[in-house]
């Protein structure tokens, strides 16, 4: 319910910093030595599985916030799979996460990942060449707080997190990961229904209820290959776990929802929120998040039309925080169809974002970074699953100070489809193979960084 | 700075307000004093609407349910002697600390709501299911629905009202019965959907979703 199962996500900052989850998994592969030590590692893995039904027998899966309602993940999970939230799940984030009495705020979640890239990157070392990892765990901290207030904080560790030594082995390490605690209070009867509230969050998006917000919508797993060295917006993979955002909400009639939040640099008083993240990213004043929606549901089926605009402005020279800043504007459009009646579910998400940076340096011409990104997953019995995704980036190039150089071209064009099994509520297993048809802004050798990801996660 | 400390303000003024609120707004399920009307609105409302017309089929419409059906039903989710998967699923945990005083409240509000028409479904399975539901499947040895149900599909005390019941609810549940033993109350409706088709299921289904039929 609303947990995060990326894991922790390191800052792009204004100088196109890339972040550990891609890099870890920026490519993948094929081949018939790979597939065959691969199916060695999966059955190798398998075999964990019967040791976490004994250990987790009871059915109550998704961590405390499952405890706190007492109902399967199925009630606020579309089919049991994490994290695309039905509509009493979005209620429930909505309502504060109160709904239910209060139990132990206690859960945890591990992620064990096998990642092959076709061509591996030697000095990646165990990220890339298929080996079993022991990806990241985080403890969550969530629950009911009072009637009216709830959250939840997670702390992730990443077991390859950097590889910051001379001999080149990757080093573990923790941090802050996605917080959102709110306050929300529900006027309905039978002539009205308001939901309205406030949150408090370090990831902008990540207070959303919508499957197809960046913050929620397509990374599954940590490590899972996402868009490859595509440069992401500022919305999408710029300031998780380096802002602090204050946000007020509404959502009326189940009809129309709409958000406005301010976020500054996560540090004083907020650094609690952001601890563990490396460089802290520093941006000026206060940053607006504006999102608005559309809701309607009929029938087992129900739909999503949105926006969000991101107007935010991190300092050029993060080292002086007296001088001028970047300015970067991104407009999202999105969309979600679901289908929800057992023993089927459907989501079908889009979303498109278009940003444009108005480097602070005079004189210097504007970019733009385009991101779209769709995925449609299904699940049968709430156990056996399938998802499609599909992810096309671009950006200009006209200023070092938008990216890392000049000429730098980030593009990055192809397709995740997956598999997955959820044995019990709280484990899935999935297989995923990402295609790349455009790397680093071209179609030449994009395939050498194709990856067959194999995870398994766990939570409890 | 000052942001911060407006912040830190604004929060324990939160806190605040979130400790001192009444009942009337709580969504806790743990407390026996939350009256049965503020859960009706602020908990079973989310699947089941506020005024008992749930949208989607996954939940059963409660609106003029009878109330001697709704009290049985929840204690039986409280006690876990209903087991059908959406049951237990969504019900058990949800009913697990509800009082006998709440669930009679409960039951009290969605008894006396008004049970809205679904459009009509496929007219010619519609006409079957009218045949089916008044005069039964005598060559089966099936009864008539209206028998216990009455004429009009309102229910009679532990006889459930279903008339412009969701269709798909309809029939997994005519198929809980005829194929499990997840809902022992229910015993009665083993022997008589025991000769049901999907084909009469569908047709009862479609008829009561507007109980209209030509």
């Amino acid at each position: 319910m609303g947990i995060d199962l990326r894991g922790s996500r390191s800052p792009r900052g204004s100088q196109g910093i890339k972040n550990t989850a891609d890099t870890v998994a920026t490519a993948p592969t094929l081949a018939k030595e790979i597939g065959r030590r691969l199916a060695a590692r999966v059955a190798g893995a398998c075999a964990l599985i019967p040791l976490l039904l004994v250990l987790a027998p009871q059915a109550q899966a998704v961590p405390s916030f499952a405890r706190q309602t007492g109902q399967n993940c199925v009630a606020c999970h579309a089919g049991g799979q994490f994290p695309e939230l039905t509509p009493y799940g979005r209620l429930f984030k909505l309502t504060g996460y109160t709904i239910g009495q209060r139990e132990l705020p206690l859960a945890m979640m591990a992620v064990i990942t096998s990642n092959k890239q076709k061509v591996a990157d030697p000095t990646q070392g165990k990220t890339q060449d298929g080996s079993l990892i022991f990806n990241t765990a985080s403890l969550f901290i969530a629950g009911k707080i009072t009637d009216r207030i709830g959250g939840f904080a997670q702390i992730t560790y990443n077991n390859y997190d950097n590889q910051d030594n001379p001999q080149g082995r990757w080093a573990g390490h923790s941090g802050s990961d996605n917080l959102d605690i709110r306050y929300a209070d529900h006027l309905i009867n039978n002539h009205q229904d308001l939901i309205y509230g406030f949150t408090l969050n370090n990831n902008p998006g990540v207070e959303d209820v919508f499957n197809s917000a960046p913050a929620w919508g397509y990374g599954i797993v940590p490590g899972s290959t996402g868009q490859g060295s595509g440069t992401s917006t500022i919305l999408e993979d710029g300031l998780g776990q380096q802002v602090a955002g204050i946000g007020a909400y509404a959502y009326w009639n189940k009809t129309l929802y709409a958000e406005i939040s301010g976020y500054r640099t996560g540090d004083g008083v907020f650094s609690f929120m952001t601890q563990g993240n490396g460089g802290q990213v520093y941006i000026k004043g206060t940053n607006p998040y504006v999102r608005l929606a559309y809701t309607k549901e009929w029938g087992p089926n129900n739909i999503m039309v949105g926006m969000t605009h991101f107007d935010v402005r991190p300092y050029t020279d993060q080292s002086n925080l007296g001088g001028p800043t970047d300015h970067y504007r991104d407009l999202g459009f999105d969309a979600q169809y679901q289908y929800l009646l057992d023993p089927y579910t459907l989501t079908a998400m889009v979303t498109r974002i278009h940003e444009t940076i108005d480097p602070g340096a005079p004189g210097l011409a504007s970019d733009t970074v385009n991101s779209l990104r769709a995925k449609t997953s299904f699940t049968y019995q709430a156990k056996y699953g399938a998802t499609l995704s599909y992810f096309n980036y671009d950006n200009t190039n006209n200023n070092a100070s938008s990216f890392s150089a000049v000429d730098a071209r980030y593009g990055s064009r192809g397709w995740t489809p997956e598999v997955f099994w959820l044995p019990m509520q709280y484990v899935r297993v999935g297989l995923q193979y990402t295609k790349f048809s455009k790397f680093n802004d071209t179609s030449v050798g994009a395939s050498d960084n194709n990856t067959l990801f194999f995870y398994i996660w766990g939570a409890y | 700075m000052k942001i911060a400390t407006i912040t830190v303000v604004l929060a324990a003024a939160a806190i605040g307000a979130g400790c001192t609120t009444t009942l009337v707004r709580s969504r806790d399920l743990g407390n026996p004093n939350v009256p049965a009307k503020t859960l009706a609105e602020q908990v079973c409302s989310n699947c089941h609407n506020v005024d008992g017309n749930s949208i989607n089929p996954t939940f059963p419409k409660l609106a003029e349910q009878q109330q001697e059906y709704i009290i049985g039903q929840l204690t039986m989710f409280r006690s876990h002697h209903r087991d059908d998967p959406p049951g237990f699923e969504y019900m058990w945990g949800i009913s697990r600390s509800l009082t006998d005083a709440q669930i009679k409240g409960l039951a009290k509000y969605f008894s006396s709501q008004k049970s809205v028409p679904l459009a009509p479904g496929n007219p010619k399975l519609a006409a079957i299911g009218k045949q089916i539901f008044h005069d039964g499947l005598p060559a089966k040895g099936v009864p008539p629905c209206a028998s216990c149900h009455g004429d009009h599909g309102q229910g009679n005390g532990l006889f459930p009202r279903i008339a412009y019941q969701h269709a798909d609810y309809v029939i997994k549940q005519l198929n809980v019965f005829q194929r499990t033993n997840e809902r022992p109350d229910g015993v009665v409706m083993k022997t008589i959907t025991h000769s049901l088709d999907h084909k009469n299921m569908e047709a009862v289904a479609a008829y009561l979703r507007g109980m209209t039929a030509k």
